[in-house]
């Protein structure tokens, strides 16, 4: 498509009326029967990415900085491992701070092996495991505004850096909250709160109430890799606030597919637990 | 002739019974790791579709009776992701699947592997604690 692209322009600045009508719809329809061909949406080089002499993806670049100076978090990233359970990141020694009712919440999850899912029925997943799940997300960091597209569930948040704050009342909880975030040196510290109290932290039933408040503190420490660490406070499900950690990988050479989950869901009614 | 396996394998890898690759749902919610099946039969049907592919296909057993069965296999963007195209397996082909039976005790399973008669192993792109898709592959054709 290129070439022949390329050649409808040069005609084009050549002159003659006739000829370029000619050259474009001839260029038109080269590029529509090479479709298939370029329609491969994965493996394409992304551009702008830093690279070593054999043109592989150089993962260990220092990570780009925006027009502000901060680090840019942009790109798609993904963890390097599956994890179905927020427990897999917490600190060596430490455990989930569970209140009595947060601990039989999660229990019964367990009992019957996560058959009531939210997000085994295309609903929402909670917002720590989707760091987690292995599936690639979009990070657009623009002015005023960082968003995150989710390829699972095709799901997407908004992150307003405007400089508001966080409503004192929340008035309309809601599946993902709202989202607030700010810098704190080269940390993005993204808060959250205003959740309804349905979503599942992760697929094994860590619990959260409306009363949940969620911060995530994204590290990029080059250009491949980002840190995360997500505090979770709910002080109807946990005793104290507690963190788990995450690895990011940054995905060259991809992109986000489609991915409608409700095309054909049939696992929930087949979901018998134990 | 196709041949129907249903063999019921304690398996000694239990890492974390509910985990999916893809994560859509709890595996252990539906399919039981330790009743594993080896499918060999015909493609009657392909869905290409979320949250999971399905694969049709009619399995003969050793009596000559045709069952119908539904395989379950991971989300299009990890087959994709992992080389398949959506005709990578199509309706008429012969294929040997190694999969989990589904708890309900239906013609279901959740698929490991899919072998082709030309000798590739396809990854299955869904639920793990059975092994990987060489590995299972490997057992099927032996």
């Amino acid at each position: 498509m290129i070439p022949s692209t390329r050649a409808a322009l040069r005609s084009l600045r050549a002159g003659e009326r006739a000829r370029r009508r000619v050259s474009v719809f001839g260029a038109l329809g080269l590029a529509v029967m090479s479709w298939p061909a370029v329609a491969q949406w994965q493996g394409l080089p992304t551009p702008g990415l830093p690279r070593k002499a054999d043109g592989t993806f150089d993962a260990s670049a220092a990570a780009p900085r925006a027009a502000d100076g901060k680090p840019d978090l942009s790109g798609i990233w993904m963890a390097p491992r599956i994890r179905v359970d927020l427990a897999q990141g917490l600190k060596k020694g430490e455990t989930v701070p569970f209140t009595p009712e947060g601990k039989q919440i999660f229990d019964e999850r367990r009992a019957t092996n996560s058959k009531d899912d939210p997000g085994a029925r295309c609903l929402p997943t909670g917002i720590p495991v989707r760091a987690t799940l292995q599936t690639p997300f979009k990070i657009l960091q623009t002015p005023g505004v960082t968003a995150i597209l989710y390829e699972s569930r095709t799901q997407f948040r908004q992150i307003l850096t405007d400089g508001r704050s966080l409503p004192k009342e929340v008035d309309w909880p809601a599946w993902q909250g709202f989202s607030v975030g700010r810098w704190d040196g080269d940390t993005f510290v993204v808060e959250t709160a205003g959740f309804n109290g349905k979503v599942w932290l992760d697929q094994v039933g860590t619990p959260a109430s409306d009363a949940f408040r969620l911060t995530e503190r994204f590290h990029r420490r080059d250009f491949g890799h980002m840190d995360v660490e997500m505090i979770i406070d709910d002080r109807k499900m946990y005793t104290r606030p507690w963190s788990t950690f995450a690895e990011l990988l940054f995905q060259p050479d991809t992109e986000l597919l489609e991915y409608i989950c409700e095309e054909n869901e049939r696992d929930s009614a087949r979901m018998v637990g134990k | 002739m196709y041949r129907f396996l249903v063999s019921a394998t304690v398996c000694g890898v239990f890492a974390l019974s509910s985990v999916d690759l893809r994560a859509h749902h709890s595996f252990a919610a539906e399919f039981d790791s330790n009743k594993v099946v080896t499918l060999i039969g015909v493609v009657t049907k392909v869905e290409w579709t979320n949250p999971h592919t399905y694969f049709y296909v009619d399995v003969t057993d050793d009596q000559g009776k045709v069952a119908n069965w539904a395989v379950e296999g991971g989300a299009p963007n990890a087959l994709y992701r992992a080389g398949w195209k959506p005709t990578s397996l199509k309706t008429g082909d012969r294929v040997t699947i190694v999969g989990s039976r589904a708890k309900d005790g239906s013609n279901l399973a959740n698929a490991t592997s899919f072998s082709l008669p030309d000798g590739r192993c396809l990854f299955a792109g869904s639920s793990g604690p059975n092994g990987d898709a060489t590995t299972t592959c490997r057992q099927a054709t032996r």
